[in-house]
């Protein structure tokens, strides 16, 4: 009895020490995910009207590096991921038009008018819209963001396969 | 030839133990951002909570993850007037919340109201006589807030753990 015990224990420690290993390698192997999607790069999938043309419609993967905002390379031109002023859940894809103390000239409603507005964007803070202008909610509702919410500077676009290459610039 | 065989062993060890101070600096780095990390804070924006001359913090990161950072937490917030910089302060009020504040408590008993819009905060010092918070740079995006503060650790003297403060 005490034999079969012990026995059972033995087996039970090597399938306990197996998972363990297992478990220590995924977490490395987390780990270094982690790492990368944070400090170099990552693929995202967005979606959505607001950046039409330069990005699709019903979706596109792209490759985003998070280095340049970290360096404080991103500049006017560049199309970037945000996190959402508004839900801090959601991640936005849109342009930065303007940077701190720049003054920004934009539409206030396209579709029904001509307005314009113009304003200069406050220290720490960026102005970001959409390529469409038409169809997007940007800096034109919510104001100037902090730069802080900046997650990373769009790189390329790898899917669809059509679509494949770096983003067209706009100025 | 014969040197670069010799040396082999050693590059392969060299390797061997570089690896191993990686894998721990990333095991450090994702405990930091997804559990908990100290923090400086010094100013006398937070007095009496945070002294004037620095007070090393720890500040979990789960509570803002998971979105449950309300009013009388004390957080670390990255600043909206530099990136680089983070503060100190305590959340007044959450999206859709109505905050009354003092204008300029020094000068005058003047007093404000405001709703705090969707996705913000509103963040003020405890020490409202001198602190720079939402009454100077107006409500926060939630997304800026880094952790919450809940323990003191140094020095000694100031030992304590730091919750719930509705004033």
């Amino acid at each position: 009895m005490r034999a079969q015990l012990f026995q059972f224990m033995q087996r039970w420690k090597s399938t306990a020490k197996e998972a363990m290993d297992h478990t220590l390698l995924f977490s490395k192997f987390l780990c270094l995910l982690h790492v990368t999607n944070n400090y170099l790069c990552s693929p995202t999938l967005v979606y959505g009207p607001s950046m039409l043309p330069t990005l699709n419609l019903t979706g596109d993967v792209l490759v985003v590096e998070k280095m340049s905002h970290l360096l404080g390379i991103v500049g006017p031109g560049d199309v970037v991921l945000v996190r959402s002023p508004e839900n801090p859940r959601k991640t936005i894809t849109k342009r930065i038009v303007g940077m701190e103390g720049d003054r920004v000239t934009f539409l206030v409603d396209p579709s029904h008018s001509d307005r314009s507005h113009s304003l200069v964007v406050p220290k720490g803070h960026v102005w970001i819209q959409g390529d469409n202008i038409y169809a997007s909610k940007d800096s034109r509702h919510f104001g100037p963001i902090p730069y802080g919410l900046i997650l990373g500077k769009v790189f390329c676009r790898v899917w669809p396969p059509e679509g494949f290459g770096l983003l067209e610039q706009q100025e | 030839m014969q040197t670069l065989r010799q040396l082999t062993p050693f590059v392969k060890d060299a390797l061997q133990q570089t690896l191993r101070v990686t894998k721990f600096f990333c095991f450090l780095h994702v405990t930091n951002t997804y559990i908990c990390t100290f923090a400086w804070g010094m100013g006398p924006s937070m007095l009496p909570t945070i002294n004037l001359y620095g007070n090393l913090l720890l500040a979990e990161r789960i509570s803002t993850r998971l979105g449950k950072v309300g009013p009388g937490d004390v957080v670390l917030v990255r600043s909206p007037e530099n990136p680089r910089q983070f503060m100190t302060k305590r959340v007044k009020g959450g999206e859709g919340d109505s905050v009354t504040y003092l204008v300029n408590p020094k000068n005058s008993d003047e007093e404000k109201t405001v709703t705090v819009p969707q996705g913000h905060v509103w963040i003020e010092g405890d020490n409202k006589y001198n602190t720079k918070d939402s009454r100077k740079f107006g409500p926060v995006p939630y997304a800026l807030l880094q952790g919450r503060v809940f323990c003191v650790l140094w020095p000694p003297e100031d030992f304590k753990s730091i919750g719930k403060d509705f004033q």
